[in-house]
């Protein structure tokens, strides 16, 4: 896993590391590129995307609403804030950083 | 290409977390198979999630044996089946006549945590891509909630007929829809339970197994990784993994799904047993709700992972084991009949890889 992006997610900011030759995103995050085996680097990118699919978690501190993201290249589970939520809905991140457990946390909220 | 046979296969008891250390553990099944077949064995391949150092030489030192070949099988739940398929490979390939596999693990073990995955967030218990998976079966084909309790009901059926599983009562489609939900559709009855437990079964190279009584064949092998998380996962209602692995040890056995008559699936949560009537080819795609209550062929007659528990590097070995049983004749009380074709199906981590094994006598 590359290690910037952990580095960052804990100061709050949402990054993915790109490759510095071929531009694609590594997801998961990798120091290298999966894809032409180049190095990568960090980049911010959009965090818009479409929910796939979402859930209610009942389990001990980890309650809630939860779901896959799909963005520009790449899938994330997380919290998913609001209401009257529907499969295919367009989503953004509101929040993401890590835990006090070492867990990463992202929250998505509505689009609109 | 020579061919590999189990000819003895046994499993201890699967139980809670208890005191024995994970190496006595391992040795309790293989020492009525030492007993049987003498010292001379070639190769011990361990599976486990546990990290202890230099595990598999010590199993082999404590259980009196010096092998040439000791090495530790650690690809998650998917690590027994990995291991049986090295045991193959290096039969096969002539450098070694025989060998122990065993599968051993803690039910603290390290192997129930999924602490690579950030794909996954702070959802990042099993019981999360289950439920996705579930959701996305439901809403796709209409799969119900009552459709994957009565898998959980069906293993743990079985499981009472089984005195080595962890779970000895039977239970009720309603004891499963008002167990504890844990994560939408999931409840706690459709998930597996973390054990300890060990399994082991004995390979023979073709000329040694020959001059067994009822050998069992292993005829096909597939298998496939598509990565170590769940991100690559793109569609939720089947899995990749699975078929190619399948379509592989169908491929090499030359035979067709309608061939098997007993299958151990991997049910660590009810909806993979149900995506598995699907991926391995019993039931058309969409289907494996309806193919619960109407199956032709004998599936998890162990009582699966719902029922046994899930000692994780010890799940593939424990289903192998009992495929091998079955072939042969040997597995008692729930011995189903005439059977000569079996199946093994056993994944890791989300689907994210899976073994697909091909038995037959």
């Amino acid at each position: 896993m590359a290690s910037e992006f952990l580095t960052s997610l804990k100061k709050g900011v949402f990054v993915v590391p790109v490759c510095t030759s071929c531009r694609k995103k590594a997801w998961p995050p990798s120091a290298r590129c999966p894809s032409c085996l180049s190095r990568t680097r960090a980049a911010k990118v959009a965090t818009a995307g479409i929910l796939v699919e979402f859930a209610a978690s009942h389990v001990k501190n980890r309650e809630g609403t939860f779901g896959i993201v799909e963005m520009d290249g790449f899938r994330l589970v997380g919290s998913i804030e609001g209401t009257n939520l529907k499969e295919g809905m367009d989503v953004k991140m509101s929040k993401c950083g890590v835990g006090s457990d070492g867990a990463p946390y992202y929250h998505f909220q509505p689009a609109e | 290409m020579r061919r590999v046979a189990i000819t003895s296969a046994a499993t201890s008891r699967f139980t809670k977390a208890s005191e024995k250390p994970i190496f006595e553990l391992a040795c309790d099944p293989c020492i009525e198979i030492v007993r049987d077949f003498g010292k001379d064995i070639d190769a011990v391949m361990l599976s486990t999630c546990a990290t202890e150092q230099y595990s598999s030489t010590i199993v082999s030192e404590m259980l009196g044996l010096k092998p040439k070949v000791s090495q530790r099988v650690d690809n998650l739940c998917n690590s027994g089946t990995n291991a049986i398929a090295s045991a193959y490979a290096t039969i096969s390939a002539g450098l070694c006549d025989s060998a122990l596999v065993v599968g051993a693990e803690k039910a603290a073990s390290e192997g129930n945590r999924l602490t690579w995955d950030v794909t996954r967030g702070a959802f990042n218990f099993p019981v999360h891509w289950a439920a996705m998976f579930a959701k996305a079966h439901m809403r796709r084909y209409g799969t119900t909630e009552e459709q994957m309790a009565q898998v959980s009901v069906n293993n743990h059926k079985k499981a009472a007929k089984n005195p080595d599983a962890l779970f000895q009562k039977p239970i009720s489609v309603r004891d499963v829809m008002e167990s504890k939900k844990i994560a939408d559709p999931i409840k706690l009855l459709d998930c597996s339970a973390p054990c300890d437990g060990a399994s082991a079964v004995l390979l023979l190279g073709e000329e040694k197994a020959k001059k067994t009584e009822n050998p069992v064949w292993i005829n096909g092998i597939g298998q496939q990784t598509n990565g170590a998380s769940f991100a690559d996962t793109a569609d939720l209602t089947k899995l990749d993994t699975a078929r190619r692995a399948a379509d592989e040890a169908y491929k090499m056995a030359g035979i067709k799904p309608a061939d098997v008559d007993v299958a151990e699936l991997h049910d660590a949560f009810t909806i993979l047993e149900i995506l598995a009537y699907e991926d391995l080819g019993f039931a058309e795609k969409g289907k494996g709700g309806m193919f619960v209550s109407h199956r032709d062929i004998a599936i998890n007659t162990r009582g699966g992972i719902l029922g046994c528990g899930h000692p994780v590097g010890a799940t593939g070995v424990s289903q192998t084991a009992e495929i091998a049983l079955q072939l042969a004749g040997r597995a008692g009380r729930r011995q189903v009949k005439n059977c000569t074709t079996g199946l093994v199906h056993n994944l890791a981590a989300a689907g994210s890889s899976a073994t697909v094994m091909v038995l037959g006598v």
